[in-house]
């Protein structure tokens, strides 16, 4: 299928919609060419398939950090409309809102980094992390029903954050219309005793020195006003309660496919009419994910807080650490955008993409040991991507060849040289997140920028990382 | 015959295949599988033991239904698992001991977020029922 590829720019690839028979719609990539050299045939044309769903909306896209997923690629982004069209739960991925949280302080480098290594032991002893551990917030049913329909607003009304927390969050920290009848039982009951856990595998909390600043002007408004500052950011998600919903409704939009007819060319597509009720209950229950994995972030926010406090001996209010921004990248949203000219409002699927509206902040958390970015959204997203922008850079390697290949205290020791104090629940989680088992987010940091749809703004270098 | 073994098919999840041959002894090894991916299995005593049940539209139906019944243990109970006991087993519905331990990160492994219906199967082959499953990690 990439034989097909038409290069519009550096950075903008198409594929026609006679690539294949069935395409209702264009596909199109945003990357440099040596992202499409490596990018998998497979997942190009998996952005096909999706080509080929009722009610899609040209184009269907993939980011420079695609690779192949079930059914859409991560990494990508499609639209559909509002009245015609389908939501997918399959279209937006397992862990509901998966996203980024970034958190500024006024503590130098300097400062930090002769505490590095008592500051990451006091994080990773506050915030549990890691296959099987026990949240330290205890819900009933009630609360967490709240957690589900408030977001952020229940972790700031119940004193785990602070409003600034949540002004200055997509969605404010909480989707409207969320519906906790609309979740199960079993994910309800997965998702109780994790409220404030990081989770494991690619998730982590990093503390990043600022290395280069792009876009004084943005970063100021951000809070980010020199080289050298001290940044945190924390990568996870909706944790049990957002992955079994998605498992709950694949299983339902398999079945809705039957009853409505759909025609998909692959069953991970599994997906119901926009307007169906299978459709809208999905996206009343992901909203409820999408607040879950929001009221996460903020609560461990807060024990970042209590943790800097512990080491630095001030309060937090005084290191100002202030949530910068914090987003989704796998999500459905009902969103207004311009198609053939005119206003409609469609059902964008984000899975491993973050909203890059213009002048708002996109976080791209970076692997292990490499370098993490906060770019502006713009104007040339919105006509381009459905407001859309990259979330980070895939693997390249297996973990059952990243454990073969490397060795856990090795990896550790690899990062201490650079400077990079790692805390981790064992060391084969250091060997599966080397930096060698990732793909090189320069180079999709470098195409999202040279496409126009998110401008680098500012750079981070790890500090220290927690990983589960 | 080997229980298990893990395929090189995926660069960002895990695939295995389980093998038995009897269908409980297939279901008992897709979740020793299952669990070694999710903790380290060696490291995991059997201090106390929890009743798993899952149904199912036919045997491979209820084979995604009961690993996604183990996934959703781990998380509910916070428990690892390294025991299997099958107490019944028909076409449509699994009933089983699971015995472990408490979750101790230490001797956690992947965080399994699901089982897809990627390249899902079970079948016999050769006088051995096998399955073939991938998970989203």
């Amino acid at each position: 299928m990439k034989e097909k590829l038409k290069k519009l720019g550096s950075f903008e690839w198409e594929l026609d919609k006679s690539a294949r028979p069935g395409m209702n719609v264009k596909a199109k990539i945003i990357a440099n060419k040596a992202i499409i050299d490596q990018v998998e045939d497979a997942a190009v044309e998996q952005l096909t398939n999706v080509a080929c769903m009722p009610g899609v909306i040209e184009p269907v896209i993939g980011l420079p950090d695609m690779h192949w997923g079930y059914g859409l690629p991560m990494g990508a982004v499609s639209a559909f409309d509002k009245d015609k069209g389908v939501i997918s739960s399959g279209l937006c991925g397992f862990d509901i809102n998966c996203g980024v949280n970034s958190i500024r302080t006024s503590l130098s480098a300097d400062e930090v980094k002769p505490k590095i290594s008592e500051l990451m032991a006091t994080l990773f002893r506050n915030i549990p992390c890691g296959v099987g551990a026990r949240g330290k917030l205890k819900l009933n049913h009630e609360r967490l029903d709240e957690v589900l329909k408030l977001g952020v607003k229940w972790v700031v009304d119940n004193g785990y954050g602070v409003k600034q927390d949540l002004e200055n969050m997509e969605e404010n920290g909480g989707m409207a219309g969320a519906d906790p009848r609309k979740v199960s039982d079993l994910a309800k009951r997965r998702g109780m005793d994790q409220l404030g856990t990081l989770g494991a595998g690619n998730h982590f909390l990093e503390v990043q020195s600022v290395s280069d600043i792009y876009d004084p002007k943005f970063a100021k408004k951000l809070g980010i006003k020199e080289k050298n500052q001290v940044v945190v950011m924390l990568h996870c998600g909706s944790r049990g309660l957002g992955h079994q919903v998605a498992t709950d409704y694949l299983k339902i939009h398999e079945q809705a496919v039957k009853k409505y007819n759909i025609s998909i060319p692959d069953p991970q597509l599994a997906c119901a009419p926009a307007n169906s009720k299978e459709g809208q209950d999905y996206f009343a229950a992901m909203k409820c994910a999408v607040n879950y994995a929001f009221a996460n972030r903020v609560v461990m926010t807060q024990w970042v807080r209590e943790s800097f406090e512990q080491v630095f001996k001030k309060s937090w209010e005084d290191m100002g650490m202030h949530t910068v921004y914090g987003i989704a990248h796998n999500v459905v949203k009902l969103e207004e955008h311009k198609v053939n000219g005119e206003r409609k409002e469609v059902y964008v699927h984000r899975k491993g993409a973050t909203r890059a509206f213009p002048e708002i902040p996109v976080l791209i958390a970076g692997t292990m040991g490499t370098s993490s970015y906060i770019l502006k959204g713009t104007e040339k997203a919105m006509e381009k991507t459905f407001g859309s922008s990259c979330h980070g850079a895939g693997r390249c390697m297996s973990r059952n060849a990243a454990i073969k290949k490397f060795w856990g205290n090795k990896v550790k020791e690899e990062l201490l040289k650079q400077g990079i104090v790692s805390q981790a629940t064992h060391p084969q989680v250091l060997a599966e997140e080397a930096p060698g088992a990732y793909k090189d987010v320069e180079s999709v940091i470098e195409s999202v920028h040279g496409a126009g749809i998110s401008l680098k703004a500012v750079r981070l270098v790890p500090l220290g990382v927690a990983k589960g | 015959m080997e229980r298990y073994k893990i395929i090189e098919d995926l660069t960002s999840d895990v695939m295995f295949e389980a093998y038995g041959r009897t269908h409980a002894e297939l279901f008992k090894n897709s979740a020793l599988a299952l669990l070694g991916v999710i903790c380290q299995i060696d490291e995991v005593k059997r201090e106390k033991s929890v009743t798993v049940e899952a149904e199912g539209d036919g045997w491979k139906d209820l084979m995604f239904e009961w690993l996604q019944k183990i996934i959703s243990t781990v998380d509910i109970e916070q428990m690892f698992f390294s025991g299997i006991e099958i107490l019944e087993m028909r076409e449509k519905h699994i009933k089983a001991r699971i015995s472990g331990e408490d979750a101790d990160p230490s001797k956690g492994g992947t965080l399994v977020k699901a089982v897809t219906r990627y390249r899902f199967d079970l079948w016999k082959e050769g006088g051995i029922f096998r399955c073939r499953v991938a998970l989203d990690i």
